[in-house]
């Protein structure tokens, strides 16, 4: 018992001490930078700075500005008589903003401006249907609200609103005119969505059950929209949002329905596998979780075997090909899978050229580096982490003209002191690597010869 | 010589004299910090560079009130920070060894012993998640909860792979102590 406390505290001791000792030394150490990198700095600073807005500097910007309010200048200038009704202050402000585009929003303007004149047109129609249909159109939208999905739509008539009891928008005893102004219906069916909630990125498909309308728009509250009958949106970022739709009917009429999609987001998988060069079977492998967004884990060694702990600890029986997979999933039912192929794979390798030259002038022996085999003299392969090695040569015959178990000991081209035909010969290499992974290769090499 | 506050109030203008007077006086010690960060030092001068640019463009920022070492520091750990995100790489790129537990024998760690070099080259062989929390927790003092929420991970990982990191710092300083030949071979 009193052992037990006191390793505790002597741990504890030591813990604070190894935590010391990194702070005292390297908590203020100071190491010098290379000489050219504060050069190198110096370069991306202005070359940031220059990019950059800055009131005390002209600069790209203070030019882009410039021009783009002279080629503002010189439109109204030259637009300038014919649509005096036009209010010139916000066109100008809209061609400021926007220098590099200028020309191209020039279009938008009008559009927009017709858009506010065709509501205000479409808002005095309402006005005429609404004391001509109201009695009539009341008792059709009674029908509506209780036939539900497959009737819903139809034209959506400023009639109904008062029939809807949570429409929201309009209390019952409005004035006519400001009912007449903001002329719409709150209606609970309109949307259709492929799923309300999901995970980033969420892909939903949305459906406009509207029967007949004339147009409509969809907005997504994410600050996007569409004016498609059935759009489909996907959205990155997760949150709540309020899509509403919107349909006009041809005599102006319009209602509005929302619906509210809740995006979560969504887990990330990642892991690193610890230690890296792992000695299969003798290593126990342990999987280091670095996931997120997630609290529930399927872990795959590709063995047969699987985990659902956090970070599971896994001996294999054997070295192999193992693809590891890990499957993070959140409480919203998400998930993501990060799958590390081949784990275990060395990265070693052996590879032969497929022709050499021998020298003519007589055998050498076969030694060979990269610098004295630059003619390519000696067969022998290219490798990394090779531990055991044996190559055999052998001539199209069968007859075998060349063995060795040193990797660093090629083939010269010579069999008992002569230097054989050319043509093609066959090798045959079997080893194994240093981490214990076992190779065996055949292939063929050509033997050519000066003439 | 400047200042630290003529320093300050002349980066704030852009001015050159000045940012290149930051740059020499506090670039060693910056570096310093972002080599416990990283496993190489072209890294760490990456890092160090995107530390600067970021104190350059937001010094302006910068209160007065606090240590202005400190908040130097906190940018340079904040870029190693978003720079570990950025290559969050799911292999280890440098091998370590198998972890035996250390002899309970051993108590504190003279702090002769070492050289910062040294300690500098433990941390650089360390994986990258274990250094971040490593360096985090015992150079930089946050907290795990703090640790958790900066790297995006859980605060039982921050603590679970502290003392892990702790183990292998732990194991690699006895193996450097035995080579050095200061301390008799255990057993």
């Amino acid at each position: 018992m009193e052992s037990g406390i006191e390793i505790i505290v002597k741990e504890e001791q030591d813990d604070r001490a190894l935590n010391e000792l990194f702070r005292q030394k390297l908590g203020g150490a100071e190491v010098i930078p290379s000489s050219d990198a504060g050069m190198i700095l110096m370069r991306k600073l202005a070359r940031r700075e220059f990019l950059r807005f800055n009131p005390a500097r002209f600069n790209i910007w203070y030019a882009g500005g410039i021009a783009a309010a002279g080629a503002a200048l010189a439109l109204i200038l030259t637009s300038g008589p014919g649509d005096s009704n036009e209010p010139v202050s916000p066109q100008e402000s809209t061609i400021i903003s926007t220098p590099a585009s200028s020309n191209d929003k020039n279009p938008d303007v009008p559009a927009i401006t017709d858009v506010k004149a065709d509501e205000r047109k479409r808002s005095s129609d309402i006005r005429k249907v609404v004391i001509a249909e109201k009695p009539s159109v009341r008792t059709e939208s009674n029908n509506e609200a209780m036939s539900g999905a497959e009737r819903s739509g139809t034209v959506v008539s400023t009639a109904e609103v008062p029939s809807v009891p949570e429409g929201g928008v309009l209390p019952g005893n409005l004035s006519d005119k400001s009912q007449l102004q903001s002329a719409s219906g709150r209606l609970d069916n309109l949307i259709a969505a492929s799923a309300t909630e999901g995970c980033t990125p969420f892909r939903v498909q949305f459906k406009n059950r509207s029967l007949a309308y004339d147009s409509c728009m969809w907005s997504f509250g994410d600050g996007g929209y569409s004016r498609k009958r059935d759009p489909e949106w996907i959205f990155d970022i997760e949150g709540e949002y309020e899509v509403m739709l919107r349909v006009y009917g041809k005599d102006g009429k319009h209602s509005f329905s929302s619906i509210v999609i809740r995006v979560h987001p969504k887990p990330v998988a990642r892991f690193e596998i610890s230690p890296e060069a792992a000695l299969i079977p003798n290593d126990g492998i342990t999987f280091l979780n670095y996931s997120f967004n997630a609290d529930k884990y399927r872990w795959d060694f590709g063995d047969g075997a699987s985990s659902e702990l956090f970070e599971p600890k896994h001996f294999y029986k054997r070295y192999g090909n193992y693809n590891v997979r890990l499957k993070a999933y959140s409480v919203y039912g998400c998930s993501d899978s990060l799958v590390v192929q081949n784990a275990f794979g060395s990265g070693y390798y052996v590879k032969f050229p497929n022709a050499f030259i021998p020298n003519p002038n007589g055998p050498s022996g076969g030694y060979y580096s990269n610098r004295s085999d630059e003619y390519a003299y000696v067969f022998h392969p290219v490798h990394s982490g090779v531990s055991e090695y044996q190559m055999k040569i052998f001539s199209r015959r069968g007859i075998l003209v060349f063995e060795t178990n040193d990797i660093n000991i090629g083939w010269d081209g010579y069999y008992k002191g002569q230097l054989v035909d050319a043509g093609v010969y066959i090798w045959k290499v079997r080893g194994n690597y240093i981490n214990g992974e076992q190779f065996t290769l055949m292939g063929d090499v050509t033997l050519l010869k000066n003439q | 010589m400047m200042s630290d506050p003529q320093i300050i109030e002349g980066c704030a203008k852009h001015d050159r004299k000045a940012q290149q007077e930051l740059y020499s006086r506090y670039s060693g010690f910056l570096l310093g910090v972002c080599m416990r960060y990283v496993s190489d030092r072209a890294e760490a001068e990456d890092i160090l560079q995107e530390s600067f640019l970021k104190i350059f463009f937001n010094i302006k920022d910068f209160s007065g009130t606090g240590s202005f070492i400190g908040w130097l520091r906190k940018i340079a750990v904040n870029t190693a920070i978003t720079h570990y995100h950025k290559h969050l790489k799911f292999r280890y790129h440098i091998e370590i060894e198998e972890f035996v537990s250390s002899e309970t024998g051993i108590s504190s760690f003279e702090e002769d012993l070492f050289t910062s070099d040294e300690l500098y080259k433990v941390l650089n062989e360390l994986p990258a998640g274990y250094r971040m929390v490593f360096n985090l927790y015992a150079v930089e003092g946050y907290k795990h909860k703090e640790i958790a929420e900066m790297l995006g991970i859980d605060t039982n990982t921050s603590k679970s792979q502290y003392s892990r990191a702790r183990a292998v710092i732990r194991d690699k300083l006895e193996k450097l102590r035995r080579l050095k030949g200061n301390y008799p071979a255990a057993d």
